[in-house]
Parts: C-alpha cells; sequence; structure tokens
C-alpha cells in the first residue's frame, strides 16, 4: 500500500541576526543553512495496518508524514502509496487519502461542523445516502450527535477534534493520516479517540498512520511502531520491545509537606529527584498502585502525578541498548 | 461544479453571521456639505454640489460592494500551513476563494442595491440623465468592478508566499487602492496627468468607472473602451495570479507549511 525508499527532506533557510543592525546585514548578505528534517528513511505499510511514528518534537514525523499526503516535494528517495506518487497531487490520489492534523483545523469556524461535513460531501463527490449513514454511524461513535449544528467556535477542543476526524472520513479514505491527534486533550478525550480509530480500523480495514509524541496512544492503537529520531528511522517493528524501554516505567512525581531525606524515598522506588518539596521516582508500572498507596499511608503527600518516561530518554537508552549489544 | 456551489452558500451563511456595516459615507457628506456651504463658487473642481454628493454616495456603494478581506486569510493560509487543507482535497483555491467571496457579498448587495436604486431613482427625479441603457452598463460595468477587484486582491493576497510580514503592507495597499480607484472623491478633479493615468490603471475600474456611467459623465465611446480596459485588466491580473500561485505553491511545498 505503502512504500517509502531513501526518502530525505532538506528545509533551507536563513540566519538572521537580531536587532535592526541585523536586519540591515541581512539586506546585503544571507547565509543560507540547511537543515536536514528527514534523512534516509525508508519502510513499507500493508493495506489495512496501523502503525505509529514515534518520536520527540523536531524528529521528522510530520514531515515525513506531509510528503506522503503529498503536502511536500522530497529532496530524494521515492514515496509510493497505493500506486500514486503523492506530490503528484492527483484528483483520484487526493480521494484515497485524508489527513488530520492535531494543530490545524480543516472546519470552517464561525459555521456548525455539519456544513463543513456538506461541503466535503459535495467536494468528494459523496452520494446522499452514503453521507446520511456515515454521519450517523460515527456521530454515534463518536458522541457528538448533539453537536453537530454547534458553530464549530464552540466546541471544546476534544469536540472539535472529534468533528476534525469525522471530517476527515466523509469520504470514506482508504489511508487517513493522523498527525498527533491527541495534542492537548484531557485523557478522557484522548482515550475516547483512540478507541474511536481503533473500531473504525478494525470495521473498514483503513490503512492508518498515526504519528505521536505520547507512547500511550501509540500503544493503544498499534502493534507496530516506528521511532524516528532526528531524522532518521531508529527502530522498525513489534511495539513489545519498545513497551520494555518506553512504556512500561512511570514517573511519580511526590509533593510533601515536611521534607524526606534520600534514604527514606529509596524505600519506594528507584529516585530521580530528590529536593525539600518532594522527590521523582521511577517505578514500573504495574507497581505504581501499590507504592503510591504506601507513599500515602507512610507521608504527609500534598500532591502527586504520574507521567510516562519522556520519549527522548526513551530514545537515548533505545541507543545505550543497541551500542552495549554491539 | 457542485462544490463551489456549496462554498458559495456557506459564504452567505458566514456573511450572515457577521452583521457589520461602517457608514462612512455620512462624514464624507457632511464634509462636502461644508465645503460647498462656506465657498461662494456654485461648482468646486467642475462638480456642482449635488453632483459630489451623488459621486460620493454611489462611489462609497460601490466600493463596499467590491471591497474584499480574503487577502488577510489567503496569507495566513500560507504561512501558518492552512492551505494544506486545500491542497489534499480535489478542489482549487481559487475557485474556492471566489466562490465563498461572492457567497460572503450576497447579505450586503440585499442591503446595498436597495439604497443605491434609491439613490438613482432620486437623481433621476432631479433631473439628471440616467436611462435603461445606462443603468444596463452600469450593472456589466459593476460586475466587471467586482471580478477586477477580486483578481487584484488575490494577487496581493498571494504575495503572502515572498513576503514575511504582511500585516502593514496589507492595510497600506487597501486604503491606497480605495483612494486610487475613486471610492474616496473623484479623481478627474485633479484633471491632467492624473486623469490620464486613473484612466489607464486598473484601480479606477473597480470604482470611479461604474460611477461615472450612471451619473451620466462618460459618453458611450469612453463607457465601451472602459468596459475593454476592465476585461484586459481581469485577463492581466488572471494571468498573474495562475503565474504567482504556481511559484508561490513550488516556494511553499519547499519550504512546508
Amino acid at each position: 500500500m505503502i512504500t517509502v525508499e531513501h526518502l530525505r527532506k532538506e528545509f533551507t533557510y536563513y540566519k538572521k541576526m537580531t536587532g535592526i543592525k541585523g536586519s540591515l546585514h541581512n539586506i546585503f548578505h544571507r547565509e543560507s543553512l540547511t537543515k536536514e528534517a528527514v534523512r534516509d528513511i525508508s519502510f513499507s505499510v500493508e493495506k489495512g495496518e496501523m502503525i505509529g511514528f514515534l518520536g520527540p518534537n523536531g524528529a521528522g514525523k510530520t514531515t515525513t508524514l506531509k510528503m506522503l499526503a503529498g503536502i511536500l516535494y522530497p529532496t530524494g528517495g521515492k514515496i509510493e502509496v497505493d500506486g500514486f506518487i503523492p506530490w503528484e497531487r492527483r484528483n483520484e490520489f487526493k480521494r484515497r487519502i485524508s489527513i488530520v492534523m492535531g494543530q490545524k483545523n480543516q472546519l470552517w469556524w464561525d459555521l456548525p461542523a455539519s456544513d463543513s461535513f456538506y461541503l466535503n460531501k459535495c467536494i468528494f463527490g459523496v452520494d446522499d445516502g452514503s453521507y446520511r449513514d456515515i454521519i450517523v454511524e460515527l456521530s454515534e461513535l463518536l458522541e457528538v450527535k448533539e453537536l453537530l449544528n454547534v458553530q464549530v467556535r464552540r466546541l471544546s477542543l476534544g469536540e472539535r477534534m472529534k468533528m476534525e476526524i469525522l471530517a476527515a472520513l466523509i469520504h470514506r479514505p482508504d489511508i487517513l493520516f493522523l498527525d498527533e491527534p491527541t495534542i492537548g486533550l484531557d485523557i478522557l478525550s484522548q482515550k475516547k479517540i483512540r478507541e474511536f480509530l481503533k473500531i473504525y480500523n478494525a470495521q473498514w480495514k483503513t490503512t492508518v498512520i498515526v504519528t505521536s509524541h505520547y507512547m500511550a496512544d501509540i500503544e493503544a492503537l498499534c502493534d507496530r511502531a516506528v521511532i524516528i529520531n532526528q531524522g532518521r528511522l531508529v527502530y522498525d517493528g513489534k511495539l513489545g520491545e519498545v513497551n520494555q524501554l518506553l512504556g512500561k516505567r512511570k514517573l511519580l512525581s511526590v509533593k510533601t509537606s515536611c521534607p524526606v531525606d534520600m534514604e527514606g524515598w529509596r524505600a519506594f522506588g528507584m529516585v530521580r529527584e530528590v529536593s525539600a518539596a518532594g522527590a521523582v521516582l521511577e517505578v514500573p508500572q504495574e507497581k505504581v498502585q501499590e507504592i503510591l498507596a504506601a507513599i500515602l499511608s507512610g507521608l504527609q503527600v500534598e500532591d502527586f502525578t504520574v507521567t510516562e518516561i519522556p520519549i527522548e530518554e526513551g530514545i537515548a537508552r533505545f541507543y545505550q541498548k543497541e551500542a552495549a549489544e554491539i | 461544479m457542485s462544490s463551489y456551489r456549496c462554498v458559495f452558500l456557506m459564504g452567505v451563511e458566514q456573511a450572515l453571521e457577521y452583521r457589520v456595516s461602517s457608514f462612512p459615507i455620512i462624514i464624507q457628506t457632511a464634509m462636502w456639505n461644508y465645503l460647498y456651504g462656506h465657498s461662494d463658487a456654485a461648482a468646486i473642481f467642475g462638480y456642482q454640489q449635488g453632483e459630489i454628493l451623488l459621486y460620493t454616495l454611489l462611489a462609497t456603494l460601490v466600493s463596499q460592494l467590491v471591497s474584499t478581506g480574503f487577502e488577510w486569510e489567503m496569507n495566513s493560509d500560507i504561512k501558518m500551513g492552512g492551505l494544506n487543507k486545500y491542497l489534499i482535497r480535489p478542489v482549487g483555491y481559487t475557485g474556492y476563494q471566489f466562490f465563498r467571496f461572492l457567497g460572503q457579498k450576497v447579505p450586503r448587495v440585499m442591503v446595498i442595491v436597495p439604497v443605491m436604486a434609491a439613490i438613482i431613482g432620486l437623481a433621476f427625479w432631479q433631473g439628471m440623465p440616467v436611462s435603461a441603457g445606462r443603468v444596463l452598463a452600469f450593472l456589466v460595468s459593476l460586475g466587471l468592478a467586482l471580478l477586477l477587484n477580486f483578481s487584484i486582491f488575490y494577487c496581493v493576497g498571494l504575495l503572502g508566499f515572498w513576503l514575511t510580514d504582511v500585516d502593514k503592507l496589507f492595510g497600506t495597499i487597501s486604503v491606497v487602492l480605495t483612494v486610487a480607484s475613486g471610492g474616496v472623491f473623484p479623481l478627474d478633479i485633479f484633471g491632467g496627468m492624473v486623469e490620464i493615468l486613473v484612466n489607464l490603471l486598473p484601480f479606477g475600474y473597480t470604482a470611479q468607472f461604474p460611477v461615472n456611467i450612471i451619473n451620466g459623465r462618460f459618453g458611450w465611446a469612453r463607457i465601451g473602451a472602459g468596459i475593454a480596459f476592465q476585461i484586459g485588466w481581469i485577463f492581466f491580473f488572471a494571468c498573474l495570479g495562475n503565474v504567482m500561485w504556481r511559484r508561490g505553491l513550488k516556494r511553499y511545498a519547499a519550504v512546508g507549511g
């Protein structure tokens, strides 16, 4: 369905010195710099597969996705999506794909989402019957049936994201690209969107590529993960192994009202940071509850949070492991 | 075509959400009344008081009718990557902006047209040489003025591909072009070179020209020549826009949105 070979993308930009003096200098002399956003990435995706692009901000995930959708021309390498070369932007190709960007909106801001859906119906030439069916089906699945006629700007971020996804699916694309679909959403909305994508993919056999820097997204949705860091493909394979490194451990930040020393914290788990106000512990995911219960009963806790290990760190560990094996 | 019809209707709907109207007309009327009231001459710059009032009223209405605003949105589409959503859908960006522009005009047309008709009727009653032929020529030139202004500002919007900071520039362009179109006062009061320049440049054809048809200042020969100029300029800006769009898109796709 999708083949990518030795894909590269370079951006050229100009260095600008700060201040007016810098601006004047720039008029006469501009130093051009090249940034390699994607360097030699190759992979392929089968029909109906759901894969996750994982990587820190600026890793090249979105750039790769944009090249797959035909928004950007690559600097080098080959892409074939469903037999098409994306950046030729043929209408036949556009009818087969869809892209949802977590930080961009495609809906008309001042009008209800249903108007934007109808526009998409017209643009893609979807017939009345299947249009009605899909709206009913998807709005029920996404639980937005009551909100279809509310102005988009009055919707919450999570509701809007659901509408964006619905709008992207009106023409039943064969391939769906999702760029950070859960960014900035609360846990419940994130969960709802993940559940929806899972059901949709299973039911319609749509090929899905989703980027995220939340491990939880990829974990919930994909069997296969592609990890990208600094424009390079670091890992492509089953999620299981990555999970060992990234997903199965959590960070537990605890604030206490009276100071606890290093030894005191060590009793609960691996200590990563300690201060007078509290500490950050790294603990196995399955033990979070147990350890938290022990801390809550043993110490005077003011506040606590449980977070994932940052993806950057996970990738660094990944490198370390590879180096050790060689 | 059905997708453009849909964009058009959504444009109408969107414009109805914002019912703003400004009336700089009142200020201008007051200004001219004052000038004529404090002058001994019956005609200033070759215009009688009634003529200048008629011109100001009509020119302001025509300016409002053809005025744009989509250039700001085009710029933000280009800068913030909003263009992506058009690139990945089987729809043309120019057509999309054009039909949306037309759609958003509809509510304004419904307000402006009756007012304009009343003014023209009043002028006729006062003895202005308004005829069926002139009204028809006026309507044709008005339609062409709308097209011309769209194509000019479409090119202005496309400047966003090359210029980093257009905020002040767009404001300036808009003000300068409104004046250069004769939308504020008649430019033939300057006479000589300025008048020749106005006749050659495209801007006067977006406001001053239609008004000069209906108020009877232009004869049929000038009306015919003017309409030919309008069509010529529309063609010019359509071609320019086409080239700018293709070049700009290449640039956009190279640097990313």
